[in-house]
């Protein structure tokens, strides 16, 4: 985890600076104090959004799951005491067959038998299981093809990324949806604005923290390079899919991707510091 | 010199009691335990074998009982910049046992994490009764009982920087049926907990009317 490597590192770091000349010192700070002034960084900055619809069901069980999850149940079931449920049922069932003989006494049954004579267990349990028959569960995938990408409602069991292409340069490339830094706003609205900006998307989202989560740093080719500006700088931010019903999207330039799907779409380098972030169940 | 001739005539007395004995030692081990026994002034704290019995010294120390005192309000920590404050997390839904071990799976996070869990308690459990309407007639009738189990994980002190993160792994975990949320604690979630006194209140209300 990054967490604690930051901790061994940060000691070092200013066991450094501190051994460092007053002169350096002082030279260092002087700069910085001219950087902040208005020497623009020849990087620029952009806000990416990592939206995520998480998984509506739980995953389907593997087979050793299911026989374990099998013998649990049925030890359970050996080792448990019958319920008030399951007595009155063994008590109907004896009073019946004490009923069947031949001397039989209404009179020396008990005083409360004569409520329940009206509706016995067994009635109460065909009435429930009539009522269970009538129950429709919700189905457990909503029917859309696996492996049509623009549908969100793909892989119910999995969470999902979206993925964007967009023209970049010259080329069309796949991307996690990231628009341009302007002054005076964090980065976080940033993202937000980038989620925003989408064309033909109505996502409701919501954002998981003012802190990014994620760090990507590319040039730009040569050409572009002479304009002013080495590169550009990416941060990632989480964010979690609110409102499951929405418009569908265009299905060109959108696409709802699982983790192991990624490398189908993304560039190795790109893919690499995104594959850091993104958490696979 | 005190003490000598004490000691001086002590020897002479014991003499005089014991029984005429031969060996140097013996004489020696009476008179040490005459002397343990009579002397009061303590010459042998310079002994090695000074305070050979004492024990109370090894034992906890055993404070005197006091009353449980009134559950004082905890200071809520206000968040800073890099920090949230006190917040719950609560899960709540009508399968106790997902409920509870769900509650449990966060709980465990937080420690693997190294997470501060300030409590984790449970809120009394809510019943709900479903009444339908008869097919013929007015009247309602019971249907169903459904009982609403909630428990929170208090956390407090958690980075910024760790909270998307955490938040993605319990989202992601969350199991069918169970509702999941988080909210800032606050003094009236706090007071929740507690039971109403209606005879104070009763009073109170006398008092202010």
């Amino acid at each position: 985890m990054a967490a604690p490597f930051n901790r061994v590192y940060r000691p070092l770091w200013r066991i450094i600076t501190t051994t460092t000349l007053n002169k350096v010192v002082r030279n260092v700070s002087s700069t910085r104090r001219q950087w902040s002034a208005g020497v623009a960084s020849p990087w620029a900055l952009h806000g990416a959004v990592c939206l995520q619809r998480l998984p509506v069901v739980s995953q389907d069980r593997s087979p050793i799951e299911e026989s374990f999850i099998e013998l649990m149940r049925q030890m359970e079931l050996e080792r448990s005491l019958l319920s008030d449920h399951e007595l009155r049922l063994l008590e109907d069932a004896a009073r019946m067959s004490r009923k069947q003989e031949e001397d039989y006494d209404s009179d020396e049954e008990e005083e409360d038998y004569r409520d329940k004579e009206i509706v016995t267990a067994q009635d109460l349990e065909d009435i429930w299981e009539q009522k269970l028959k009538q129950f429709q569960p919700a189905p457990r995938s909503q029917g859309v093809d696996e492996k049509d990408v623009s549908s969100s409602e793909r892989c119910l069991a999995e969470s999902l990324i979206l993925l964007v292409e967009k023209d970049v340069g010259s080329q069309k490339l796949w991307l996690l949806p990231q628009i341009q830094w302007q002054t005076g706003e964090t980065l976080r609205q940033t993202a937000e604005r980038a989620l925003a900006s989408l064309p033909g998307a109505d996502l409701k989202a919501t954002f998981l923290g003012n802190a990014p989560c994620g760090f990507y740093k590319y040039k730009y080719p040569k050409d572009i390079q002479k304009e002013g500006g080495v590169g550009a700088k990416v941060f990632f931010f989480k964010a979690v899919l609110s409102s499951h019903k929405h418009l569908p999207l265009e299905k060109k330039s959108f696409a709802w991707v699982k983790k192991d799907e990624l490398q189908d779409f993304l560039k190795p380098e790109y893919l690499k510091q995104v594959r850091r972030f993104i958490m696979a169940l | 010199m005190n003490t000598l001739l004490n000691k001086v005539l002590l020897l002479q007395n014991t003499q005089a009691l014991v029984c005429a004995v031969s060996s140097v030692q013996s004489q020696l081990l009476t008179t040490h335990m005459a002397l343990g026994v009579l002397l009061t002034n303590r010459q042998y704290r310079s002994m090695p074998t000074h305070g050979i019995g004492k024990y109370r010294h090894l034992l906890p120390k055993a404070l005197p009982k006091k009353k449980k005192d009134r559950v004082q309000v905890k200071q809520i920590k206000a968040a800073t910049a890099t920090e949230f404050g006190v917040f719950n997390v609560c899960v709540s839904g009508y399968d106790m046992t997902l409920v509870e071990h769900y509650s449990q799976y966060i709980h465990n996070l937080c420690n693997h994490l190294d997470i501060k869990v300030d409590e984790s308690y449970a809120l009394p459990t809510k019943s709900t009764e479903v009444m339908l309407m008869q097919e013929q007639g007015t009247k309602m009738y019971l249907d169903a009982v459904l009982k609403t189990h909630e428990r929170i994980v208090q956390i407090s002190e958690m980075k910024a920087t760790l909270f998307p993160i955490f938040m993605d792994v319990v989202l992601k975990n969350q199991p069918e049926g169970v509702r999941f949320c988080v909210k800032q604690h606050s003094e009236t979630d706090f007071q929740a907990r507690f039971k109403t006194r209606p005879e104070l209140e009763g009073l109170l209300a006398k008092i202010n009317n």
